[in-house]
């Protein structure tokens, strides 16, 4: 132990001369302290407008008040008036966006048909979507590794090729406690930083003290040990610097960026997931077709499902509200099983990367830190689902006026259903991940100490 | 006799070559055995198997009695291993390297006496708090020299010590050499430099293709005997 120490403590002089490193560190640490404010600010942004969304709720009443200064049909109101199902970001997101770029924060919805609503979504630059989140995650996921194979690529080659191994050697120290000296003061290095940023962002994104800081800490540490003993892997075949250095980039290459996309394609191709666009157009047909089809026919069949309003006189006019936004209704229920092929097979598409993400710690921290973040895709699949179950109320609160005939007046407005909905860690996810990277690191680790017993160092 | 070096029917092959056929060597405190031979005729490996630093295919290695293989971390208190280059930390200055070393050896010193292990060594009183990076190779050679006397070795292991240095800094070593033989430690020193060797050395060894085909007391040679005995064997 007291060998360790005086190594340890040389690392340190080491590393502080070596001011390549150090500026490494430092770009590290800026860079990690960027994802944060980006991620921050963000999550702000989706604050601000979900803030802002009850006042534009409230503006559309005032107007809606305006245009309608009396009692007035139901129909009317519910085709005018248009209300938000909102998605509120759990304070860690700002940690981990993950989806909430790509996915939207809000839902616009009136009475009208649910599905084509469900998937307008505001416009994105692609581009921005393209180049992704630069988050605190992205950061620990994959610009981390990269600092502890600058840090590790030359762990013992460096001084095996500056002759000074030998020297050291001669002393009478195991070459074991030589390495793991070298490792743990780089563990230091990485983990302090890691954590630093972690801690920093923790608190700039004010999350609560929970049970999560010490998974998001426990994520963070389990993948950088990943990556030290991919390291140590490295070094236990005993080549020179370059060698090491290629290896390593060979494998962060390969576990964050062919791994990933391969994977992607195969998942995409093993389970294909029906196209949203063609949902929306089937839906906007059926609608459409029901302005043709005979009203008796229309109604017959939602009464089939609603038999509560079957005693409202049969339609004669030529237009009613109530035909109106039964057709509606119709049309979401023809494309439901489509719906439901298309929220399914996403979710199916999800379990089996998560499934495979095994091959890929990378995946599976990225995983692992949005399932922390509530930003992976089960939480916005919830999301659609409770913007549906709101959609429903909307209708329950609508359709006694609209088949009752009774008329709807100014205090109606404040009785109408509001929706709320604020992302929840996806637990189960992320323990499996938890575990899965332990496995990752049980497996590098013992692959490593299997080399360095068949490979004893040599100093030369 | 105690030996405090001895290598028993020590074999070492490498893939394609047998570096040493069943070397028998014994070396008692206070000796200084010097090794000649040709690059390849299993100098070194006989130093690096002393160290550990490879394994033997047969035989053994002992210092101080025990078995190298076996032993590879208590053996290394004894030794102190000067190489033909002696390379240290470049950004740490002589007394930190020297520091680190002795340290690492189990010997902590005040600063001041650090300091004299170095100029005792030989190094110049400015070069100490002076980073490493800028010494020449025989300041560093000094250092090396420094580590070694620092660990109070029993047995020095030198390959190729004076090679590149200039006549001043060899005169200087060998002065060193036998300075600390008159101490008690036992040196084992591979070289090219027959004079030198016929300087220092208390019994010369001749090294053939991985076998040591004689080994005579310098005393009994004066030097141009032992430069015409090497080229016989070498012939």
């Amino acid at each position: 132990m007291h060998l360790f120490r005086i190594l340890f403590f040389y690392e340190w002089r080491h590393f502080r001369a070596a001011r390549g490193l150090v500026l490494l560190c430092c770009l590290l640490l800026a860079t990690g302290l960027y994802g944060i404010y980006y991620g921050t600010t963000e999550i702000e942004r989706q604050r601000q407008h979900l803030a802002n969304l009850p006042e534009l709720t409230r503006r559309n009443v005032d107007e809606l008040k305006v245009k309608f200064p009396g009692p007035a049909d139901a129909g009317d109101i519910g085709y005018y008036h248009s209300t938000f199902a909102m998605h509120h970001p759990d304070r860690w997101a700002a940690l981990s966006l993950g989806l909430r770029d790509v996915n939207p924060s809000y839902v616009k919805l009136r009475l009208l048909g649910l599905q084509n609503q469900l998937y307008a979504t505001d416009n994105t630059n692609p581009m921005k979507v393209l180049s992704g989140n630069f988050d605190l995650a992205f950061v620990l996921v994959y610009l981390l590794p990269l600092l502890i194979i600058a840090l590790c690529f030359n762990l013992l080659s460096s001084e095996r090729e500056e002759g000074i191994l030998v020297v050291l050697l001669a002393q009478p120290v195991r070459p074991a406690v030589v390495v793991g000296a070298k490792l743990a003061f780089r563990l230091v290095v990485v983990l302090g930083l890691a954590g630093l940023l972690s801690v920093v962002g923790m608190l700039w994104a004010q999350v609560p003290l929970d049970g999560r800081v010490i998974m998001w800490l426990s994520l963070t540490v389990l993948y950088c040990l990943f990556w030290f003993g991919v390291s140590l892997v490295v070094t236990a075949l005993q080549r020179p610097s370059a060698v090491n250095a290629v290896a390593l980039l060979g494998v962060w290459l390969l576990l964050v960026v062919l791994v990933p996309s391969l994977l992607n394609l195969s998942v995409a191709t093993a389970r294909p997931v029906p196209q949203g666009i063609a949902l929306t157009i089937k839906q906007r047909e059926e609608i459409h077709g029901g302005w043709d089809r005979p009203k008796t026919e229309t109604m017959n069949r939602f009464f089939a499902l609603y038999p509560q309003w079957r005693d409202t006189a049969t339609i004669r006019e030529r237009f009613v509200w109530r035909w109106y936004y039964a057709f509606q209704h119709l049309g979401d229920l023809a494309v439901a099983p489509q719906a439901a092929a298309y929220a399914h097979g996403l979710q199916q598409r999800y379990d089996l990367v998560e499934q495979l993400n095994l091959l890929s710690p990378a995946i599976n921290a990225q995983t692992s830190f949005n399932a922390l973040a509530g930003t992976d895709l089960p939480t916005h699949l919830q999301f659609q689902r409770s913007a549906t179950r709101f959609h429903d109320s909307l209708r329950a609160f609508y359709y006694p006026f609209l088949f009752g005939k009774v008329e709807f007046t100014h205090a109606d407005y404040a009785r109408e259903p509001t929706h709320s909905f604020t992302s929840q860690p996806e637990l189960p996810t992320l323990y499996r991940g938890l575990v899965k990277l332990l496995l990752s690191v049980a497996a590098v680790y013992g692959l490593g100490a299997v080399l360095w017993r068949v490979r004893p160092i040599i100093p030369r | 006799m105690t030996y405090i070096l001895e290598a028993k029917e020590l074999r070492k092959q490498y893939a394609d070559k047998l570096a040493l056929r069943g070397l028998n060597l014994q070396i008692a405190p206070g000796e200084v055995f010097c090794l000649l031979g040709q690059n390849g005729a299993g100098k070194s490996t006989t130093i690096n198997l002393f160290l550990g630093f490879v394994q033997p295919t047969a035989g053994a290695a002992f210092v101080n009695g025990l078995e190298v293989a076996t032993n590879p971390i208590k053996i290394k208190e004894y030794l102190a291993y000067i190489p033909e280059q002696v390379m240290l930390y470049p950004h740490l200055t002589g007394l930190e390297n020297l520091a680190l070393f002795s340290s690492l050896a189990g010997y902590k010193y005040p600063q001041w006496e650090l300091v004299q292990y170095l100029t005792d060594a030989g190094l110049p009183a400015e070069a100490v708090q002076r980073r490493v990076g800028t010494y020449s190779k025989g300041m560093r050679q000094k250092v090396g020299i420094a580590i070694a006397v620092a660990k109070h070795a029993k047995v020095l292991l030198l390959d190729e010590p004076t090679s590149g240095l200039d006549p001043k800094a060899s005169n200087e070593f060998s002065e060193l050499l036998r300075r600390l033989s008159g101490q008690g430690t036992a040196v084992l020193m591979a070289t090219h430099d027959i004079f030198r060797a016929k300087e220092v050395g208390t019994r010369v060894g001749i090294m053939r293709e991985g076998e040591l085909v004689d080994v005579r007391p310098t005393a009994t040679l004066n030097a141009q005997e032992l430069e015409q005995l090497y080229l016989t064997f070498m012939n």
